[in-house]
């Protein structure tokens, strides 16, 4: 019997014919799983996830508690107060997703899409070079026996593979998340991409509610289709704000309640008395727990026993 | 008459590998049942269908097909529920039966809800054509929630007619093959700054289970309550672990 013959909807014709089944004999020989196209089973994906390395913060007690470092193919959230650092982990992960292969990192560009222009080339340099100096020095170390391989990195081959947009509306927003798709097909390489921040055009004059719902729900849905099919990180840096909970004032992050249920992993930055805390606020798979980290000259870093916040006597 | 001998016959319950629960539902999952979870983020929510994946696979040995989202689904987490209860039938041949039982689950990643729908009508004809090496069991959407608000108001009427025909389906795919049918959904705020279980009034009469999670911040201890069930009081409730 032929396909065409098939009581099924055109598409699912469509589909078993431009797979090459014609006959039903052609057919029967298969398990539903082989006809699940685009479906994959748990086992599978288990190994696949370990093809996939992790992207490092530079600091190790944050990777710790990470699993190893912000995972590709999922959404994570970052949140904190102003102030806390957050621009400066999505700057040093920019970096960081350069790293080559062979010490431990992705090799691969990032996409840095900068809403508030908070981006200062000068300390991306600064980071850059930083992070130049860590490898130079590990290559050091270890290649002691080998002739020592130089590395060929240069500061200005990291700022060229962080590609930059500068968003000013939320259409903008939208528009740049929709062409996406067609830029990363063009750069395949691209392994990160970096929103910061994501709230910033959704929060002033905002007048239907409903309408910035259904907006940042849909954003999150094509980040999320972004994620799995090119196979990158995303990383969605979010400002906080007050909510009344339970009879008091709180802070959380900031976009409503839709959006918390936007991403795949969420962070919590904090001052916690004088030094810098991340918390794994929600993970599928992560346990919730918390580790110090401090911004420094070089970038994120773990955190020393001295407090980093200079307090003004 | 039918009705009840179909009921009787057919319409088991399945366990979802958490007492606390079970204990709630007086058993475990209906089949031929669409069951909501509804909760806060991080209430547990995906980690419920991750132990219900993870016991159907294995000891009730029947597949899974799980809808995700929100690319949450964690095969990892799967195995450690897996290992959680050392079977000293799995721990012999370890590696191949896991490898069985982690390949009786099928995973999905829709993030619209045209997908959504293309891939239950695809489930629709496979399970009418079934071929018997592993009957399918369990369906989870993990979340209906994001695929639907994003269309849900705005004027038009068309997010309604989507989600309330997904509704359908998906109740008409657990009568018709004796699946358990598992989606979540998150809360939005309400009035009086209470939370309520998003998707509106609408939605609130299709599925014919819905539990309310809860998670106690910092510890391991969810709490789940009856929101609506077809032959239970609301508002019973219980509290549970989920271990790390």
């Amino acid at each position: 019997m032929e396909v065409g013959r098939l009581p099924i909807s055109a598409s699912q014709r469509g589909k078993l014919i431009s797979a090459g089944y014609t006959t039903l004999s052609s057919l029967s020989s298969l398990s539903p799983s082989d006809l699940a196209l685009g479906a994959q089973t748990a086992w599978d994906m288990l190994h696949e996830d370990e093809m996939f390395p992790r992207i490092t913060t530079s600091c190790l007690d944050l990777d710790n508690v990470l699993g190893g470092g912000i995972n590709c193919k999922e959404v994570t959230e970052i949140g904190g107060v102003p102030g806390i650092g957050k621009t400066q982990l999505g700057i040093q992960l920019a970096v960081n997703v350069q790293i080559p292969v062979d010490y431990g990192g992705l090799g691969a560009k990032a996409i840095y899409i900068d809403t508030e222009g908070s981006f200062m080339v000068e300390r991306v340099l600064q980071i850059a070079e930083a992070c130049i100096e860590d490898m130079t020095e590990c290559n050091g170390l270890l290649r002691k026996d080998f002739q020592a391989g130089q590395l060929k990195m240069h500061p200005n081959n990291i700022l060229e593979n962080i590609f930059y947009f500068r968003v000013c509306s939320y259409t903008e927003q939208i528009a740049l998340t929709n062409y996406l798709d067609k830029f990363i097909s063009e750069h395949k390489d691209v392994k990160v991409v970096i929103v910061d921040s994501v709230t910033f055009h959704f929060r002033q004059d905002f007048d239907d509610m409903a309408l910035r719902t259904r907006l940042l729900s849909g954003i999150a849905l094509k980040l999320m289709k972004l994620a799995k099919e090119h196979g990158l990180a995303v990383v969605l840096l979010n400002q906080v704000t007050t909510k009344y909970i339970e009879g008091s004032f709180q802070l959380t992050l900031a976009l409503g309640d839709s959006w918390s249920h936007s991403c795949t992993n969420r962070v919590i930055l904090y001052w916690n008395g004088n030094e810098r805390y991340a918390y794994i606020d929600k993970s599928p798979s992560l346990r919730s727990a918390s580790a110090p980290y401090s911004v420094t000259s070089k970038g994120i870093r773990n955190s020393a026993s001295n407090c980093k916040r200079i307090r003004m006597m | 008459m039918e009705l009840l001998e179909d009921a009787q016959l057919n319409k088991h319950v399945l366990s979802t590998g958490c007492e606390g629960i079970d204990l709630l539902l007086q058993g475990g999952l209906r089949m031929g049942q669409l069951t909501e979870l509804v909760g806060a983020s991080s209430s547990g929510k995906t980690q419920v269908c991750l132990l219900a994946t993870s016991n159907v696979a294995k000891k009730h040995m029947d597949g899974v097909v799980y809808l995700d989202t929100g690319n949450s689904f964690s095969p990892q987490r799967v195995i450690d529920f897996i290992r959680q209860n050392p079977d000293p039938a799995i721990d012999q041949a370890k590696h191949r039966i896991l490898q069985k039982v982690m390949n009786r689950i099928l995973c999905h990643s829709v993030f619209d809800i045209f997908t959504m729908f293309d891939v239950l009508h695809q489930l629709e004809v496979n399970l009418r054509s079934q071929k018997g090496d592993c009957q399918v069991r369990l369906l989870i959407v993990d979340s209906i929630s994001s695929l639907v608000t994003p269309i849900l108001g705005g004027g038009g009427s068309q997010g309604h007619a989507l989600m309330t025909s997904a509704g359908f389906l998906l109740k008409k795919l657990a009568h018709e093959h004796n699946l358990v049918v598992l989606v979540t959904n998150h809360t939005v705020g309400g009035e009086g700054g209470i939370s309520k279980p998003a998707l509106g009034e609408s939605w609130k009469s299709i599925p014919h289970v819905r539990l309310r999670l809860s998670h106690d911040q910092g510890s391991s201890i969810y709490n789940v309550s009856v929101l609506k069930h077809p032959s239970m009081a609301s508002g019973k409730a219980a509290r549970f672990t989920i271990y790390d």
